[in-house]
């Protein structure tokens, strides 16, 4: 009985799925063919391109294409890509040329991979190539080959091969119309994967490159697998290995890219020429920048290369759209991230009334791009998309919050203590005061706020036990760092009513440090009620976790101490000398609630997020398991010395 | 297509209530319940309701359980869902199940009083839970019809305090007394407080109207629940942080609850508290004894071990005085699932073994003559990391060797004496920034604690983390472990938590090893370097010389605290590590400790100050903890 029911229920299923299934694919498939081809570089380097071709031809079409390192497989013409099981369908029924090609140097193309290849502006030479111009060698053999194509070319891409549409908008061919950069690597040792603002993000690097970053002799179809890890608990795991020196050991000598990191530990010559920012002048085609605002790989990518586009190139039609999105969720579903919930799909907003529209009308002359603001941007907290002409808005404010004593923040400063007082009285009560806060204070002083930075008890980045790092630790909880000794916590009364943050968050710290080097991290954090829940109609994971009292991560930032002065040039700590450690962060754009707080915590670790300061001022890459120390470290808040965190506050 | 639903809907529906019929129908169709006040000696009547078969043929024992709890559902013709336990199984035996009132709660007449002392010497009405129970089973022998004259009584934590007390009776009638997580002593080791320090959050939700509501007046008789009013909060660490002190959790507790103003009011283990112990009935026994815990009982684990030994001590010479433990929360080993215990898989329904092979055994030989128990041994004792039962003619077992592990500077632990000279670990204890008892944001108490990952606690700064090589061959641990720390603080006062962790390999394969659980398989635990809580315990620093007098710390001085951990039997296997942790909170389950000399059921928030804890490793003073292993 049981069997046969299951039996039936399977195949009932089972069809159903693979209906559904078959209308989009064997559509694709009817109404496709593919052809792979080589496509020679001025160089004489030929790159593998596999293009989808619409067999319509009542009209001419134009042509898409993404330029990868992850492969344009799968290889061979007769097989298809899963393409249409993406919102792209729609990319496949306006009878678009579909391209994927491989970059120099990757998978089945001919040449040399350089990571994140610098942008030459003066090529003399047929020899002197980058990625625009073997876009631009690309895009002049598809439009003079391709049949049926109508000459108007677009390029997209997430991630790295958002940096190669950032490369592709510099190629300056006249057929190249519309470029969307997605989530564009931009700088990685600013802000993007690898390192922010100078930290390292050894366990991204750690888990990309023994795979990515193997030798590439003659073209292949695939690079086999890379290092496991013996340990499925990455914090243990990295902390065990002990010093980034080690991990070099690990990984073996043949990763090229990864020793290179090693080499380049402050920003030189070396790291500025990989400035994807580099080339961003008299940018031809349309430009839509996309990111997403909680994308932990490359979110300071697309809100900075947007920016730079902006400031260098302002004749450029060139817009930005930001979604609360984890890295490349803005093609898939967008309803939540972690236990946030968003109250709509935001993602097919994204695709129905912009990606598409853009690529429409600029290849198609199709609709219209009316509704594409300059700044389309999802304000998370308010869960509403909104249109502003200029990013950041024209109608903030920067106001200071205050990080003061007793764990409060306040828009209100310290006051200093009034060491002249002018009358008798006066100098009574001071000195007074000071006695009775000898008696009173029994916490390290009223001034100022410190706790201990122990290298062997790292502040976790995210709670649980885990390998691979997640995509939602910028958006969880962080009430499980708020209990610990090492990490600060100020935060405001009660909103009276809803504070709009958008556009960059300043940290503004004043402290001493016991040692000569520290790391900083700041987090920008949203205090829901206590009592409060999401309603069930609105879509979120199933979780079920407790929401009453959420300390939502917003914005969260490192800041490597040593570059405080200057990326290129670091600088060490005097040990407790009160110093100034300024830096920004990536901008957020985010409703904080009537009846929530705004919370800021500080603490010097993120394990193992970005790799350990050793607390010492000393390169390190070259460091050993003994340079690493604990750092007393102490913010202070004394109405002269005043910490604070700057915020672009919506009027 | 819809109908196929239907019809496994309707197919899987029937069977279930099918199920279900076979042993209620039963039950309802071959017993009958009476309800009746019973007389005690002072004139106060106590509610009892009983189930008596309907059978003519046999004479029937008679299995009592008296309870604060209620023995709801109330009404001769409303029966108890017995059937939904493996309790059933009495009933196929046909004995007469009894459950009572006790004095002053629910339907019973009388006030109520919370560990009612045992009282040795009851002159002339002087009443206490043993004549109360006395004189239950005195008047169910002489007016229940067919029962054959021999009765037995157990219950499970607060009943389970009754039953001890049951045992003190010493009615003839009474045959066997199995009291099972005993509620024993609220000060040294069971509920409220163990070794003096608070369990503030336990004590708080089983008092307070916002929780379980226990601690509410009962003026007169009554049948229904005490309503609760529920929390503020979902996060107890925030709820008892931001309360800050026990005065502020008093304010919540409102002034009608008596009990609270009495352990607000007994700091100490003075005459008060000592008069609560109810290893104080364990004297002179004459029913067959079978004492039941769990390892894992977050509740009541102190209780089972300590009022069996107290028992054993009490009574020598005495045949049958017996022991179960097996890897349960509280009350596990009457649930139908025994497998595991959090992520902890034990290989086999324990619980089931229990019910069939011990507890059943044990009523059906002392009361209906059947059977025999000779399955039973004085000791029977499930071992986990081994996932075996094991038994032993004595507890701990004779076959034990005291093994002194040394804990070392750079985290080691080993049983190699330090010969540094003035050596260290130390961390601040911040009352600010407790440490968690538990990982996750969550508010009600877990029960898997008691087992759960402490790699959360090893990533703090606050928690000092000592663990052996990896081990050669398998270490057996059965019987007490003794934590002797050598210390200074910079305060006068602190708490001392150490933790006995059993540390799994890191092996990916690991996971697939059958034994451990993975709970979620979308999103299975990481078994691989697992450190499982073994066993746990807190000491109150001012309790270190004398639990009736406190006495402060010098700051800066070095002083020995030692202390017993309640009884363990797990197996850290070979290719495992032995991990002891030392931290000096455990929040919110126990209240923090101002970290000064003072009353702190009255202390206010000024009051809590960190404290920078020193543990000492070197070759003067030399902190430890002592496992008793089992030889091979």
């Amino acid at each position: 009985m049981k069997k046969y029911l299951f039996f039936i229920l399977f195949i009932f299923f089972n069809s159903f799925y693979l209906l559904a299934q078959n209308t989009d694919s064997t559509w694709f498939v009817t109404n496709y063919y593919k052809i792979e081809r080589y496509i020679p570089m001025k160089d004489g380097i030929k790159l593998f391109t596999s293009i989808y071709i619409p067999k319509d031809k009542t009209e001419m079409h134009p042509v898409l294409m993404t330029r990868t390192p992850y492969s344009c497989a799968p290889y061979g013409e007769d097989k298809f890509s899963g393409i249409w099981r993406t919102y792209r369908i729609a990319y496949l029924k306006e009878n678009y040329i579909i391209v994927t090609q491989d970059v120099r140097g990757r998978y089945m193309s001919e040449g040399e991979f350089v990571d994140v290849r610098p942008f030459n502006p003066n090529k003399k030479t047929n020899k002197d190539i980058d990625e625009a111009s073997d876009t631009y060698d690309a895009i002049d053999w598809l439009i003079k080959n391709v049949p049926d194509n109508n000459g108007n070319v677009g390029v997209l891409g997430t991630s790295y091969p958002g940096f190669y549409s950032t490369e592709a908008s510099l190629s300056g061919h006249p057929a190249l119309k519309a470029v969307s950069p997605q989530a564009p690597v931009t700088d990685w040792f600013i802000g993007d994967d690898f390192h922010h603002k100078g930290a390292f993000f050894a366990m991204d690097g750690f888990s990309f490159y023994p795979t990515f970053g193997k030798a590439h002799p003659k073209p292949t179809t695939d690079y086999g697998i890379g290092f496991t890890t013996p340990v499925k608990d990455n914090y243990k795991f990295y902390l065990q290995t002990g010093a980034v020196k080690n991990l070099d050991k690990l990984i073996g000598d043949s990763i090229k890219f990864w020793h290179e990191l090693y080499q380049h530990p402050n920003y030189d010559a070396w790291w500025k020429a990989r400035n994807a920012r580099n080339g961003l002048y008299n940018v031809k085609p349309a430009i839509l920048w996309v990111g997403g605002l909680f994308d932990a790989e490359d979110c300071w990518g697309a809100w900075n290369a947007y920016k730079a586009a902006e400031k260098q190139s302002p004749q450029t039609n060139s817009k930005i759209v930001m979604g609360p999105w984890y890295h490349g969720q803005w093609s898939g579903e967008g309803s939540f991230l972690g236990n946030v919930r968003f109250g709509s799909n935001t993602s097919a907003y994204f695709q129905q009334n912009i990606e598409i529209p853009f690529f429409n009308y600029y290849l198609k002359a199709k609709g219209s791009v009316t509704q594409i603001a300059e700044a389309n941007i999802f304000i998370t907290g308010e869960n509403q998309w909104k249109k502003f002409g200029q990013w950041p808005p024209a109608d903030i404010t920067t106001t200071d919050l205050f990080l003061s004593a007793n764990g409060k923040a306040s828009f209100n400063a310290t006051q200093p203590v009034n060491e002249n007082p002018q009358t008798t009285g006066d100098k009574i009560k001071v000195i007074t005061d000071k006695i009775q806060s000898v008696f009173t204070s029994n916490k390290a002083g009223a001034n100022f706020d410190e706790y201990i930075s122990d290298p062997a008890h790292p502040v976790p980045y995210t709670e649980d036990v885990h390998n691979r790092r997640t995509r939602e630790y910028m958006t969880d909880d962080q009430r499980f760092t708020e209990r610990r000794t090492d990490v600060l916590t100020f935060e405001t009364d009660v909103l009276n009513n809803d504070v709009t943050v958008t556009g960059p968050v300043i940290a503004d710290l004043v402290t001493s440090i016991s040692t000569t080097d520290a790391d900083f991290v700041v987090k920008l954090i949203d205090v829901f009620p206590d009592d409060f829940e999401y309603s069930k109609e609105i879509k979120g994971n199933d979780k079920n976790y407790p929401m009453g009292g959420y300390e939502m991560l917003v914005r969260a930032e490192i800041m490597r101490g040593k570059f405080r002065n200057s990326f290129e040039n670091p600088e060490p700590f005097t040990p407790n000398k009160i110093t100034e450690v300024k830096w920004e962060l990536p901008d957020v754009a985010h409703s904080f609630k009537k009846g929530h707080r705004i919370m800021v915590q500080v603490q010097s670790s993120w394990f193992p997020l970005a790799d350990r300061n050793p607390q010492k001022f000393i390169n390190i890459y070259q460091a050993d398991n003994t340079d690493f120390q604990k750092a007393t470290i102490r913010i202070y808040h004394d109405g002269v010395n005043n910490s604070k965190i700057i915020l672009p506050i919506l009027k | 297509m819809k109908k196929i639903f239907f019809i496994l809907f309707i197919f899987f529906n029937s069977f279930c209530l099918l199920a279900q019929n076979a042993d209620s129908t039963w039950i309802v169709n071959n017993y009958y319940k009476i309800e009746k006040y019973i007389p005690m000696r002072d004139g106060i009547k106590l509610f009892t309701s009983i189930y008596i078969p309907k059978d003519k043929n046999d004479k029937h024992p008679i299995l009592i359980k008296r309870t604060p709890y209620s023995c709801a559902p109330y009404g001769e013709t409303i029966f108890k869902d017995w059937w939904n336990s493996y309790q059933k199984d009495y009933f196929k035996e046909g004995y007469i199940m009894v459950t009572q009132d006790v004095r002053g709660r629910w339907m019973s007449e009388g006030e109520f009083k919370d560990v009612r002392p045992f009282n040795p010497n009851k002159k002339g009405k002087e009443i206490d839970e043993s004549s109360d129970t006395y004189e239950a089973i005195d008047w169910l022998i002489k007016n229940i019809p067919g029962n054959n004259g021999n009765v037995g009584v157990f219950g499970i934590s607060y009943p389970g305090f009754y039953s001890t007390m049951a045992a003190a009776s010493n009615h003839p009638a009474l045959k066997a007394v199995s009291p099972q997580a005993p509620v024993t002593n609220w000060f040294i080791g069971d509920d409220f407080h163990h070794n003096g320090a608070f369990f503030q959050m336990d004590a708080f939700d089983f008092y307070s109207p916002l929780g379980f509501a226990f601690g509410v007046p009962h003026p007169h008789p009554r049948s229904d629940a005490a309503a609760s009013v529920g929390y503020p909060d979902h996060d107890n660490y925030k709820f008892y942080l931001e309360t800050g002190t026990l005065k502020n959790l008093t304010k919540y507790m409102g002034d009608s609850i008596a009990f609270w103003k009495d352990l607000m009011s007994h700091p100490n283990y003075d005459a008060w508290w000592k008069a609560r112990d109810g290893r104080n009935a364990t004297k002179n026994l004459q029913p067959a004894m079978l004492w039941v815990g769990g390892l894992f009982d977050a509740e009541d684990c102190w209780g089972a071990w300590n009022a069996y030994q107290a028992a054993e001590q009490n009574n020598p010479g005495k045949t049958f005085n017996k022991i179960v433990e097996g890897p349960w929360f509280h009350d596990q080993w009457s649930d139908h699932d025994g497998t595991h215990h959090g992520n902890i898989k034990f290989g086999s329904n324990t619980s089931e073994y229990f019910q069939q092979h011990l507890e059943i055994p044990f009523f059906n030989y002392f009361l209906k003559g059947k059977g025999d128990v000779s399955q039973i041994a004085e000791a029977n004792i499930f071992v986990t990391g081994a996932n075996e039962w094991k038994t032993f003619s004595q507890w701990p077992p004779a076959g034990k060797q005291d093994e002194i592990m040394y804990l070392h500077a750079n985290g080691k632990l080993n049983s190699v004496k330090p010969a540094t000279a003035n050596s260290f670990s130390e961390y601040i204890s911040d009352p600010a920034k407790p440490v968690p008892y538990e990982e996750q944001v969550h508010f009600n108490r877990t029960r898997t604690y008691m087992s759960d990952d402490q790699r959360f606690a090893s990533r703090r700064t606050d928690v000092l983390v000592f663990q052996t090589d990896t081990l050669t061959s398998d270490v057996t641990v059965t019987g007490n472990v003794i934590a002797d720390i050598m210390t200074s603080i910079s305060t006068t006062d602190a708490d001392f938590v150490v933790k006995v962790i059993d540390v799994f390999p890191d092996y990916l394969s690991y996971n697939n090893v059958d034994i451990y659980a993975e709970e979620d398989p979308v999103n299975p635990y990481p078994m691989g370097g697992y450190q499982m809580l073994v066993r746990a315990e807190i000491f109150r620093g001012r309790y270190r010389k004398s639990y009736e007098t406190p006495s402060a710390f010098t700051p800066g001085k070095i002083e020995e605290v030692k202390f017993e951990l309640p009884s363990i039997a797990h197996s850290f296997k070979k290719g495992h590590r032995i991990m002891v942790q030392v931290q000096s909170s455990w929040f919110p389950l126990v209240d923090r400790n101002p970290q000064q000399f003072i009353d702190i059921y009255h202390a206010d928030e000024k009051d809590f100050i960190k404290s920078d804890i020193k543990i000492f490793h070197d070759a003067k003073n030399a902190s430890k903890i002592i496992l008793p292993v089992l030889n091979k």
